[in-house]
């Protein structure tokens, strides 16, 4: 009950629920040619993905299995053999899942998303994949180390010890990437967003992404003092207008002023307590977790429990979206441009404007294309009302 | 353990002029100057050498014994300017010097090899370059001698000979005589070289060792209060190998915090040591503990051990070092401690980047083959045992100093006489 009445505070938001949105024709934002290839794009891609799942659920399936041998290899204890486990199985998931990585490298370049060759598209990530090892290291020490002193209630102090590592992540991931400030226009305009979000300024800063992608993109990042707003430098690459880049800013700076990086972390915390508590009962059989043979299983169970929460992330994650979409539009007073914006989703990042129900469920974060055009019309619709 | 055929002969007394050795790099001048003329004609001779052995299956006898004793020549000149060996070598390669290699009789070898030995040979020239005899400069040994400046630096880059000599060159103009550890380790340097050089040369067909075991001598060792046990079956995980840098991730990260805390005891055990004359015995435990583990993280970073190492730096660890108790320490000793480790440093950071060729070299083979090659996997152990001398000398848990010598362990003592037994 309690956990209900948290996820009914947490998804309340701005746009209006009396709103009328009217359906959008795909046939008549981007011309057939175009949407025929972004169509085309996404529709491998989404096929490159469900691969790479069921991939994925297999090897974990197989590590679960015979994984815990594993720990002859260990001549550390039981949380260290723990770690090594840990560790192996994410080694695997990577793994498994380069041959599919391979294939998205070589349909995004055929797409011209890319001109980045395989070898520095596969490995530019390794000191992201250094921090999973260590996150994994880490996380393991934890809940081993509760699961040592409280074999059955362990979780109950793990889930709050994530949520913690979350936060903490939260603050500092603005400075896991290296960025530049923006000019001083951005600037301005953010500030002045800001202000009128009703939010205390945050700075704005440029991620060179140009050597492995063509993909525009931005981002919200941090909490409090660092928070931040990050916009890729393929989005100010002279393809989007200066209308569609401030309709982009908006759209991040309210990211910030309606708390959604917070918010995101209260549903975490609110998936996390029943994820530890499902990954604690399905260990039992095995020892529990303050077994190290029981780390292999639990990885499974995790990943397992990720895809079936998928739905529920995404449908949060696009709530958030839309929201954003319709702040920026209150902000800016641009319709237009976030219309035209959104139509370039499509002829530039390939976005399938209108894709089906599964892939909405299973892969969109964010509204797609024939969503947002159609929310800027209503709020058109809506302030010519007024 | 089989030996290589290629042979290192060591019949040297340590002694050392003092007045040749002030001026060694000097001397050696018109022995570089003719070793480099020597290395030109070599390289024509190797390239003749290369297509007849491919036609004949074999190096023609006259074209081996000329290969040979160039490499016989470079190994003088390596040793006499690494102060291995005290005289001044004669200028035709002619075996006898102290310090000598022996090479096989020209024999039948794969064609396949003959066609392939340059890029085999690679990772041994590899090796060879960070051991550094000063002999490992691109196509053969002279090509490095042809200025002091460049010997030193070619030999900088990894030059655990080269700083041998430096060291060693500072000893002798003190005592009179080569430090025993140190003129190992350079001969040893040098050794191999010679093997990775006769490889190349297709003196022989067989692979250098880089366990100093196969190369020849004895070499000694002397009981430490800091000992390499070494229980290691050669055994890799190809999974732990492939992703042994992201696994070691979290050992580097406790490594480097407990170090901060290691630095603080070591000082405090400093202290200790100045007013009681030895070590504290829990501060001893806490850096006995912190030394071991460095041991142990370095070790199976660098594929010198295969098994995921604990945390605590708890004995047991295939790669591991035995401590002494705390024992008495020289009061003196302790207080010039950090100068007097200065030369202990920069062996074991040579010594460290021989542990990474060897980490680097493995990496591949023991994918391959599931196996770490013995002579690579006892190579690091070296150098893991005398780093592993430095920090217990560093963390004044022994006035002992570590000892150079590439000796896995000390070689066996001869049965003593019958009559020796009676009273």
């Amino acid at each position: 009950m309690l956990w209900l009445l948290a996820a009914v505070l947490l998804w309340r938001g701005v746009v209006p629920d009396d709103l009328r949105v009217a359906g959008v024709d795909p046939a008549s934002l981007v011309p057939a040619a175009d949407l025929e290839r972004a169509e085309r794009y996404e529709r491998f891609l989404r096929i490159d993905f469900v691969l790479s799942q069921l991939v994925l659920l297999v090897v974990l399936a197989l590590y679960a299995w015979r994984g815990a041998r594993f720990a002859k290899e260990s001549a550390a204890g039981r949380i260290g053999t723990g770690m090594l486990l840990g560790m192996i199985g994410l080694a695997l998931v990577w793994l498994s899942q380069l041959p599919f990585r391979i294939a998205e490298v070589w349909w995004d370049r055929r797409y011209e998303q890319t001109d980045a060759g395989y070898v520095e598209s596969l490995f530019q990530n390794w000191v992201a994949l250094g921090a999973e090892f260590l996150f994994i290291s880490f996380a393991l020490l934890i809940v081993m180390a509760l699961a040592g002193r409280f074999p059955r209630r362990w979780w109950l102090g793990a889930a709050p010890a994530f949520v913690g590592l979350a936060v903490l992540f939260a603050v500092v991931a603005p400075y896991l990437f290296p960025t530049e400030p923006a000019d001083a226009a951005l600037r301005a305009d953010a500030r002045r967003y800001a202000l009128a979000q009703g939010t205390e300024p945050m700075r704005v800063a440029v991620e060179d992404v140009s050597e492995y992608t063509e993909a525009p993109n931005a981002y919200a990042v941090g909490l409090g003092p660092t928070r931040r707003v990050v916009l890729w430098s393929t989005l100010l690459d002279g393809r989007f207008s200066e209308g569609q880049v401030r309709v982009v800013l908006a759209h991040e700076v309210a990211h910030h002023s309606r708390n959604h990086l917070l918010e995101g972390l209260g549903w975490y915390s609110l998936l996390a307590v029943p994820g530890t508590w499902l990954i604690a009962v399905a260990t039992r059989r095995r020892g529990g977790l303050a077994q190290p043979a029981a780390v292999p299983l639990s990885l499974l169970v995790l990943v397992g429990l990720e895809l079936v929460s998928l739905p529920l992330q995404n449908a949060v994650s696009r709530h958030m979206e839309q929201e954003a979409d319709w702040v920026a539009l209150a902000t800016t007073r641009d319709p237009a441009s976030a219309r035209a914006l959104f139509r370039n989703f499509s002829t530039e990042a390939l976005a399938d404007p209108d894709p089906p129900a599964w892939s909405r469920l299973l892969l969109d974060s964010h509204p797609s294309v024939v969503e947002r055009v159609a929310l800027a019309e209503a709020w058109r619709e809506r302030e010519r009302e007024r | 353990m089989t030996r290589h055929p290629v042979v290192l002969e060591l019949e040297d007394d340590l002694r050392r002029s003092r007045l040749t050795v002030l001026f060694r790099l000097l001397l050696a001048i018109p022995l570089l100057i003719w070793l480099v003329l020597w290395t030109v004609v070599a390289l024509v001779a190797s390239v003749i050498g290369w297509v007849a052995a491919l036609l004949l299956g074999r190096l023609p006898q006259g074209l081996h014994r000329f290969l040979a004793a160039y490499v016989r020549f470079a190994t003088h000149v390596g040793a006499y300017l690494a102060i291995a060996a005290n005289p001044y070598p004669s200028f035709k390669g002619e075996p006898g010097y102290p310090l000598d290699v022996t090479i096989p009789e020209p024999q039948a070898q794969p064609r396949w090899t003959i066609a392939l030995r340059l890029p085999l040979a690679l990772p041994a020239l590899l090796v060879a370059a960070a051991l550094g005899s000063g002999l490992t400069g691109g196509g053969g040994g002279g090509a490095t001698g042809d200025s002091n400046a460049q010997w030193f630096t070619t030999s900088g880059v990894g030059g655990v000979a080269a700083l041998c000599a430096i060291l060693g060159w500072f000893a002798v103009l003190a005592t009179g005589r080569m430090p025993n550890g140190l003129r190992d380790l350079g001969a040893y340097g040098i050794g191999y070289t010679a093997q990775a050089y006769a490889y190349l040369l297709l003196l022989t067909d067989r692979y250098p060792n880089a366990d100093p075991n196969a190369l020849g001598p004895a070499w000694s060792l002397p009981d430490h209060p800091a000992r390499l046990e070494l229980s290691d079956d050669e055994r890799r995980s190809r999974l732990l190998v492939l992703f042994r840098f992201l696994l070691a991730l979290p050992h580097l990260v406790w490594l480097t915090l407990w170090s901060v805390v290691a630095f603080l005891a070591a000082l405090a055990n400093g202290i200790v040591a100045l007013v009681r004359g030895r070590s504290a015995t829990p501060l001893h435990r806490f850096l006995a503990a912190y030394v071991r583990y460095v041991a142990h993280v370095s070790a199976f970073l660098f594929l010198v051990a295969n098994p995921f190492p604990g945390f605590a730096g708890a004995p047991g660890y295939p790669v591991d070092i035995a401590i002494d108790a705390p024992a008495q320490q020289h009061r003196a000793i302790t207080f010039f401690r950090l100068l007097l480790a200065l030369p202990a440093l920069l062996v074991s950071s040579a010594l460290g980047f021989v542990l990474v060729v060897v980490g680097f070299l493995g990496w591949f083979a023991a994918l391959v083959t599931g196996r770490m090659p013995s002579g690579l996997r006892n190579l690091g152990a070296i150098a893991i045992r005398y780093g592993a001398q430095t920090h217990a000398y560093g963390a004044i848990l022994t006035d002992r100093y570590p000892y150079a010598s590439p000796a896995l362990r000390a070689p066996e003592q001869p049965e003593p006489p019958i009559e020796a037994l009676t009273f």
